[in-house]
């Protein structure tokens, strides 16, 4: 058996697909593609893909990473990708595939780059980006199923800019991940939003670049057993 | 709203239209109204545009094997574009009402109303006040006889066409039956320069019924190439979480068996049968098609198709490791059939006694027995499937008290069998719906049992039900609205109106469904809940549909049902005379 990182983007449509049907999607187009995934022990066996960090739904990634593992019948890495890019569907591009070996390379993402578009009067936006800047903290509380959590959105929340556009102004800004978490891309553009009496609903929202630790060179930077489109 | 073409991953930002980007970045599930499955077509800018829709929310409707079908054949076989629109979840219908956004295609993002022809499968009488929903989001007019030139020509499908008049003045026609080998000359008729042309020239069309402009009934059309016609072999595969989640092939059409309560039953009517090559082939391709790992051999009763067996066996052979089921399993057949079938299955079957005595199980024309039941609880669960649904109806006419009770008495068999062969690992449940009595059924004329007996049996049956075996109840308020629309005559469309104003919708979803808005709307409208004036005289779809069935088997198998006479299934050799088969139209068996 073989680890693969399959790096792909997710857009169009894709956007508005969850996690899960993200990570469907991408098993779906592996076996279309007729590209056999291993499967887990147990009564209910299931392919062998994980998608390391979740992508919001509503936004696009440029840079997704599934890991995958497949099995020696598999193809080679090029004819794989091309039977891949034929078998996606519209909103999921695989766009290169780095072959690992046999140990499960478990990713972990260090930061994550986003941007996104806010509707509303540019001035104000960039104000709260600039007050954002200025203060020392900026305490969220999360409110989930598993309860409430404290968290200072500028220990996250780093890089943050803001260029004005025609109507609102587009964000950008860095999500590090931290042994204690993260925060999530909502959080910093609601906060902005409240914080500019804008309406909160983001735009596309995409994830432009993620930093990875434990990860093989990417495909396309000079790795021997990558392949990209 | 302007034209955009979904997809285009890596350039983000450009789709979709802004104003569906803000509604879609507010809504539960927006991957409901995105588009992008794997699959669709893409012929934006042919002409005509065809919108197809299934009243219901996306999930439901993307398995709704019928609209699969006709996306499939318009899209590869006519020059017609094929597109695709279901019902909005009230979080996204609000959304667009206060955004003014109207609702749009997933393959294309444009406006529904903009297209030439939007035709609806319908399917049951609870997605009726969908329909105006959809109507009303897309900016159509409601009413056929407000339209102009520019509006589409909205065009009902599907079983619940069996009875066309409470959503009868919503739609410019209905097509009454199978579609299939008339698609290619409803096409042709949108080619017409005008509204009124093309509305003259699809009346023309076999199997169509025009409300208030034909003079006979529309005579239900059967699809006799259908043994030799492939199924759909490049489905819609969604990426999100639908109902159904594997490779349908349509094995068999229709059903022989001559259950007097089962509208399908007598609507699909002949049997016809795919050659097992034929639905080899298909489900290797289909596999290959959808990525699925699990293939569903669709059919009213798959166990009755006479290439089951070899089916079963070649696909496994072909495809080691893919899950083969069989959705709709008689007892009687599946209890000669689940030996095979069940070999390596794991999961849960459903079997369907129907009645809990023998004597209304005969009434109804199921003849099993006690031992044809035993036999096929103890195939399954010697056959490894971990969980048992059993699948009852109350409220079927001559029902008694004693009759609900015997569903008690075999669920207390079944759990039985269970401790002895499942060894207490398996769940054994009871799903318990009420009967509607529907058109172009031998029950036709007769009472809906009513909220009052249907609740107490309900009651009756909880409070017997043996301990360990999960009991679930179709609600009795939303039977009582399906009684009143699936007999409806002229005039029902009112209650069906007025109910959606007043804010009914998704009306078969327990969540939604809103039964002091349908008693408003029918205090407000005169109607009676549950009750139809059919016992005597003529009914009123007769007017409009003609389904085949003679008048006369249909009153003999009425009187036999009174009686508790089984009669046999014609596919056995013994011809009842239903009048179906006439000219090309006969059954089409493997052997």
């Amino acid at each position: 058996m073989t680890w693969w990182l399959l790096t792909f983007t997710r857009g169009g449509s894709g956007r508005y697909l969850s996690h899960l049907d993200t990570a469907r999607a991408v098993q779906r187009t592996f076996a279309r593609a007729g590209i056999p995934v291993a499967l887990s022990q147990g009564m209910r066996p299931k392919p062998r893909i994980s998608l390391p960090l979740p992508l919001p739904v509503g936004a696009a990634g440029l840079r997704e990473i599934a890991a995958v593992e497949v099995v020696p019948e598999a193809p080679a890495a090029a004819a794989a990708l091309r039977a891949l890019r034929a078998a996606a569907p519209p909103g999921v591009e695989p766009t290169g595939i780095t072959v690992v070996g046999e140990q499960h390379p478990r990713p972990q993402p260090m930061s994550a780059e986003y941007v996104c578009e806010l509707g509303g009067d540019a001035g104000s936006i960039v104000s709260a980006v600039e007050r954002y800047v200025a203060e020392e903290e900026v305490i969220h509380e999360r409110v989930s199923p598993k309860g409430r959590r404290r968290l200072d959105l500028k220990d996250y929340v780093v890089e943050v800019s803001a260029e004005p556009l025609d109507d609102g102004a587009r964000l950008g800004f860095t999500v590090v991940h931290r042994a204690d978490g993260a925060a999530r891309p909502q959080e910093y553009v609601d906060l902005i939003a409240r914080w500019a009496e804008v309406e909160p609903a983001m735009c596309g929202l995409e994830r432009r670049h993620i930093t990875w630790q434990g990860v093989p060179p990417a495909p396309g930077a000079g790795a021997g057993r990558s392949v990209s489109s | 709203m302007t034209k955009h073409v979904p997809g285009s991953p890596g350039r983000c930002g450009d789709w979709p239209p802004d104003e569906v980007a803000r509604l879609l970045a507010r809504v539960s599930r927006p991957g409901r109204y995105a588009g992008g499955e794997f699959n669709t077509r893409d012929k934006a800018g042919a002409r005509p545009r065809i919108v197809l829709s299934y009243p219901d929310a996306y999930e439901i409707g993307i398995s709704n094997p019928a609209l699969q079908i006709l996306y499939s054949q318009i899209n590869d076989d006519t020059h017609a574009a094929a597109e695709r629109a279901y019902c909005p979840w009230p979080d996204m219908a609000d959304g667009m009402r206060a955004a003014g956004v109207p609702l749009w295609s997933l393959e294309t993002m444009t406006p529904v109303a903009d297209c030439d022809l939007w035709g609806f499968t319908l399917p049951h009488e609870l997605t009726a006040t969908n329909v105006l929903e959809m109507l009303d989001l897309a900016g159509v007019p409601l009413r056929s006889e407000a339209r102009e030139e520019s509006d589409p020509i909205v065009l009902g499908g599907g079983p619940a066409v069996a009875n066309p008049w409470p959503l009868a003045p919503y739609f410019d026609a209905f097509f009454v039956g199978e579609v299939e080998h008339r698609l290619e000359a409803i096409v042709a008729a949108l080619g017409e320069a005008s509204r009124p042309a093309r509305l003259r020239r699809l009346g023309a069309v076999p199997g169509m019924w025009l409300p208030g402009t034909s003079g006979r009934p529309a005579v239900r059309q059967v699809f006799t190439a259908f043994s030799g016609t492939p199924p759909v072999l490049r489905p819609v595969v969604p990426v999100m979480e639908a109902v159904h989640d594997r490779a349908v092939i349509e094995v068999m059409r229709g059903c022989t068996a001559g259950c007097r309560f089962c509208q399908a039953g007598m609507w699909y009517r002949p049997v016809r049968e795919r050659p097992v090559d034929l639905v080899v082939g298909a489900a290797d391709r289909l596999l290959d098609e959808t990525g699925c790992d699990e293939v569903s051999l669709l059919s009213l009763s798959s166990c009755d198709y006479s290439g089951v067996g070899e089916v079963l066996t070649r696909i496994r052979a072909l495809r080691p490791g893919v899950r083969v089921s069989l959705p709709s399993l008689r007892i009687d057949s599946a209890a000669e059939n689940l030996g095979g079938f069940a070999a390596g299955q794991r999961g849960s079957l459903t079997l369907a006694p129907e009645a809990g005595t023998q004597e209304l199980r005969d009434a109804i024309n199921k003849g099993i027995d006690e031992e044809q039941f035993e036999e096929a609880v103890r195939a399954t669960f010697m056959g490894g499937f971990t969980g048992l649904k059993l699948y009852y109806m109350i409220g079927l006419p001559g029902e008694t008290d004693d009759d609900v009770l015997g569903i008690v008495r075999m669920a207390a068999t079944a759990a039985r069998l269970a401790r002895e062969i499942g060894r207490g690992r398996v769940r054994l449940s009871l799903a318990v719906s009420s009967y509607v009595p529907k058109a172009h059924t031998p029950f036709e004329r007769e009472p809906f049992a009513g909220e009052a007996t249907l609740t107490r049996r309900q009651r009756l049956l909880r409070d017997a039900t043996p301990r360990g075996v999960r009991v679930s109840f179709h609600g009795v308020a939303a039977s009582v609205v399906e009684a009143t629309l699936a007999r409806g005559g002229p005039g029902s469309d009112r209650l069906v109106e007025e109910a959606w104003r007043r804010g009914a919708r998704f009306d078969g979803w327990t969540e939604h469904f809103r039964p002091d808005v349908w008693r408003a709307a029918a205090e407000a409208t005169g109607a009676v809940l549950g009750e139809a004036d059919v016992s005597d005289g003529t009914l009123p779809w007769e007017s409009a549909v003609a389904s085949g069935l003679t008048a006369a088997f249909l009153a003999d198998e009425r009187a036999r049902g009174l009686r508790g006479e089984l009669s046999p299934d014609c596919r056995d050799g013994s011809c009842l005379a239903c009048g179906v088969c006439v000219g090309d139209v006969e059954m089409d068996l493997l052997r």
